[in-house]
C-alpha cells in the first residue's frame, strides 16, 4: 500500500487480549492507526482504556494476539525489545538507582559496545540538553521527581531513538513543573524531528502539545484528528464528554432548539447569553463557575443543562435567574448515534 | 527519683541478661588457657599457651576442620545458586502455586533438625546413597537454601519490572540485564545470605549427625571429644576456634544487610 508520507508507527488491525480465552479482557480491540514520521501523537483516554498497552506493543514488551505493528514499514513482530529502534520513558521513570545520572543516561551506549569516555561526552551532552549539567554524579534518589524525569528522558534520547515513547510522563509531577515541561517537550521534539509517542489522560495536554490526537476508550481508538478536529468537532458523545469542551444536546434537545434530531455538540465558547426568550432556548440558571479568564455558566433548560462559557468582560447573570441562550446555526456538529 | 530508677532496674536486668548469655564464652576461652588438663576447676590453677601447641599438631581436628570448610563451602556455593533462583522466581514471576512453593522454600528452617535429618536419612537408605561427603552436603544445602532465599528475595521484590524492562529498552540482553542491573542490586545480598548460610552449615550438628558416615565435621569431632576427652583444653581451643569462624561472618552479614536497607541497593 504505497503511502504519501513515511509512517514510522502503523497497527494494522492490532487486537491484544489478556486472560482467559473464553472471557478475555480485550486491552487493545482492532486499534488500526498510522503514526506519521517526525510527529508528536499523542494517545489521550481515561485509565484502562488502553493506552499503555499500545505503547507497550510499539517498544516490543507486548505482542499482538492478532494483527501487526509496522515500525517503519518492517513488520515488528520478530524483532525483541532490545533491538527496536524506540526508546521509552517510562511512567515511574524506572532509572537504576545503584548507578549515578551519568552512568544511567549512558547505559544505552554502554550496552551498545560505546567506550567509557565517548558514552560519558554523550551522557553530558544529554544532561546539558535536559537543564542537568553538573549532576552527573548523583544517584537517582538525591535528585527530585522533575529530576529524575528529565533523566529518564536523556537516557532515552541518548540512543537516539527514531521514535520516542512517553507513557504519561508527566503524571507525577506538580502543576507548574508540569506545564514547564510540556513547553520543554514539545521543544525538544521540534529540534530533534524524532517521532514522540506521548500516552496521557490529560485531555488538555494531550490537545496543547499533540500535532495528532486519538482518543481511546475500551481498547479501540474512537477519534483521531488534530487536537482541532477532536476539540471542536468530537466524533461521539464519549469525545465530547471526555474532551469536556462541548456540551452535548440530545436529539430532542437539539430539535427543539432549532437543530436536526440527532445528538449533537455544542462548544461554550459559541454560546451567548440572551432576554429570556430571545434565544434559541429559555432555562434558569443553575450554577455559576468563575474560571478567571471565563465563567462557566450553567443553564437549566427543559431538554437538559447548556454550560456556556462567558468571557469576564461580559455582566453575569445571578443564580436562579431565568435566561435565553443563542449560537450561531453552525456552531452545532452532529455526532454519531447514540453512544 | 521514680523516674530514675525503673530504667536503672532494667539496666541490671540487661547486663545479668547479657551476663548470663555471654559468660560462658568467656569460660570456654578461659580452659583453653588452664593448666589443668583432667577436669574442669575454678578457678584454673594456672595458665598456659601450650594446648594451642598440641591442638596444631592434632591431625584428627585438622581433618575435622578441613570436612567442615569444604562441607560449608559447597552447601553455600549451592544455597548461592538454588536460593537466588527460588527468590527470582517467586518474587519476579506469577505462576500457578507460588504460595505454595514460598512455604516450601521456607519450611526447612521451621522444621526441627532432627526431622530433617531423619527424613534425609530415611531418603538416603532408600535411594541406597552411600554416607559420605556429598550427603552432609546435601543435608546442609536444605537450610543454606533458605538463608540466602530469605536475604535475596526482599531485594528482588525491590527490583521493579520496569527497571529490567527499562533496560531491555535500552538494548541490554538478558544477559547484560542480570550483570548490570540484577546483580549489583542483589549483591550484598547475596554476601550476606552467604555468610550466614556458611556460619550455619559450619555449626551444625543435628542434620549432619544423620547424614554424615564415619566422618566427623568439627562439632560433632567436639561433641566426641566431650563424650570421651583425651586432653580436655584441646576441645576449648577448637571451640574458639569456631566461635571466631562463625562469629566474624555473622557480624559481617549483619553490618552489611543494615548498611545496605537504608541506601536501597545502592551499596556495592
Ligand atoms: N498484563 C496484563 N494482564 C491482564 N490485564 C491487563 C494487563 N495489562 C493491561 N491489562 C488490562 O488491559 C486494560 C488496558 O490497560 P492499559 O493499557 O494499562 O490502559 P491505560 O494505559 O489506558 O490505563 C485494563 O483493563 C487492564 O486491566
Ligand atoms: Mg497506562
Amino acid at each position: 500500500m504505497p503511502l504519501a508520507t513515511p509512517l514510522a508507527v502503523e497497527f494494522d488491525n492490532v487486537t491484544r487480549h489478556f486472560g482467559p480465552a473464553g472471557a478475555p479482557v480485550r486491552a487493545v480491540d482492532g486499534v488500526s492507526v498510522g503514526i506519521t514520521e517526525g510527529c508528536f501523537f499523542a494517545m489521550l483516554g481515561p485509565s484502562g482504556s488502553g493506552k499503555t498497552t499500545c505503547l507497550r506493543l510499539i517498544s516490543g514488551f507486548e505482542r499482538p494476539t492478532s494483527g501487526h505493528i509496522r515500525i517503519f514499514g518492517q513488520n515488528s513482530e520478530a524483532i525483541p525489545p532490545n533491538r527496536r529502534p524506540v526508546n521509552t520513558v517510562f511512567q515511574d521513570y524506572a532509572l537504576f538507582p545503584h548507578l549515578t545520572v551519568r552512568d544511567n543516561v549512558a547505559y544505552g551506549p554502554r550496552m551498545a559496545g560505546v567506550d567509557r569516555r565517548t558514552r560519558h561526552a554523550a551522557a553530558e551532552e544529554m544532561l546539558a540538553l535536559v537543564k542537568l549539567s553538573g549532576y552527573g554524579d548523583r544517584k537517582p534518589a538525591a535528585l527530585s521527581g522533575g529530576q529524575r524525569q528529565r533523566v529518564a528522558l536523556a537516557r532515552a534520547l541518548v540512543n537516539r531513538p527514531r521514535v520516542l515513547l512517553l507513557d504519561e510522563p508527566l503524571g507525577a509531577l506538580d502543576l507548574k513543573l508540569r506545564e514547564a515541561m510540556q513547553e520543554e517537550l514539545k521543544s525538544l521534539q521540534q529540534s530533534l524531528g524524532i517521532t514522540f509517542v506521548f500516552v496521557t489522560h490529560d485531555q488538555g495536554e494531550a490537545l496543547s502539545m499533540a500535532d495528532r490526537v486519538a482518543v481511546f476508550n475500551d481498547g479501540k481508538i474512537v477519534q483521531e484528528g488534530t487536537p482541532q478536529d477532536i476539540y471542536e468537532r468530537p466524533r461521539t458523545r464519549f469525545v465530547a464528554d471526555f474532551v469536556g469542551s462541548a456540551n452535548v444536546l440530545s436529539p430532542e434537545l437539539s430539535a427543539r432548539a432549532g437543530g436536526p434530531a440527532r445528538w449533537t455538540s455544542l462548544r461554550g465558547e459559541a454560546v451567548a447569553l440572551t432576554a429570556p426568550g430571545a434565544g434559541r432556548i429559555t432555562g434558569t440558571v443553575r450554577s455559576l463557575r468563575y474560571m478567571g479568564a471565563v465563567t462557566r455558566v450553567t443553564v437549566a433548560t427543559p431538554g437538559g443543562d447548556l454550560t456556556a462559557t462567558v468571557p469576564a468582560a461580559l455582566p453575569l447573570p445571578a443564580q436562579g435567574a431565568t435566561v435565553g441562550l443563542h449560537w450561531p446555526a453552525d456552531a452545532l456538529h452532529e455526532m454519531e448515534g447514540g453512544a | 527519683m521514680r523516674s530514675d530508677r525503673a530504667p536503672l532496674g532494667l539496666r541490671i536486668a540487661a547486663f545479668a541478661g547479657l551476663a548470663f548469655l555471654h559468660l560462658p564464652i568467656l569460660l570456654i576461652f578461659v580452659y583453653a588457657f588452664t593448666t589443668e588438663d583432667k577436669s574442669y576447676q575454678w578457678p584454673p590453677p594456672g595458665f598456659t599457651t601450650h594446648w594451642l601447641g598440641v591442638t596444631w599438631n592434632r591431625p584428627d581436628v585438622w581433618e575435622a576442620l578441613s570436612l567442615s570448610l569444604r562441607v560449608a563451602a559447597i552447601s553455600t556455593c549451592i544455597a548461592l545458586i538454588l536460593g537466588t533462583l527460588a527468590a527470582a522466581a517467586v518474587s519476579r514471576a506469577a505462576f500457578w502455586g507460588r504460595e505454595a512453593v514460598t512455604l516450601l522454600v521456607i519450611l526447612p528452617i521451621a522444621l526441627p533438625g532432627i526431622i530433617t535429618g531423619i527424613a534425609l536419612r530415611s531418603a538416603f537408605n532408600l535411594g541406597e546413597i552411600p554416607f559420605s561427603t556429598l550427603t552432609i552436603v546435601l543435608g546442609h544445602a536444605t537450610f543454606c537454601i533458605v538463608v540466602v532465599y530469605n536475604n535475596t528475595v526482599a531485594r528482588f521484590r525491590r527490583i521493579s519490572g520496569s527497571m529490567l524492562e527499562a533496560s531491555a529498552d535500552l538494548g541490554a540482553n538478558g544477559f547484560q540485564t542480570f550483570a548490570h542491573v540484577v546483580l549489583p542490586n542483589i549483591a550484598t545480598a547475596l554476601l550476606a545470605g552467604g555468610m550466614l548460610a556458611f556460619a550455619l552449615s559450619f555449626d551444625e550438628v543435628i542434620v549432619t549427625t544423620f547424614t554424615a558416615g564415619q566422618q566427623a565435621t568439627l562439632p560433632i569431632w567436639m561433641l566426641e571429644e566431650l563424650v570421651r576427652p583425651r586432653q580436655r583444653p584441646v576441645t576449648n581451643v577448637v571451640a574458639m576456634v569456631v566461635v571466631i569462624v562463625t562469629a566474624l561472618p555473622i557480624l559481617a552479614a549483619y553490618y552489611l544487610t543494615r548498611g545496605g536497607t537504608d541506601t536501597a541497593g545502592s551499596g556495592k
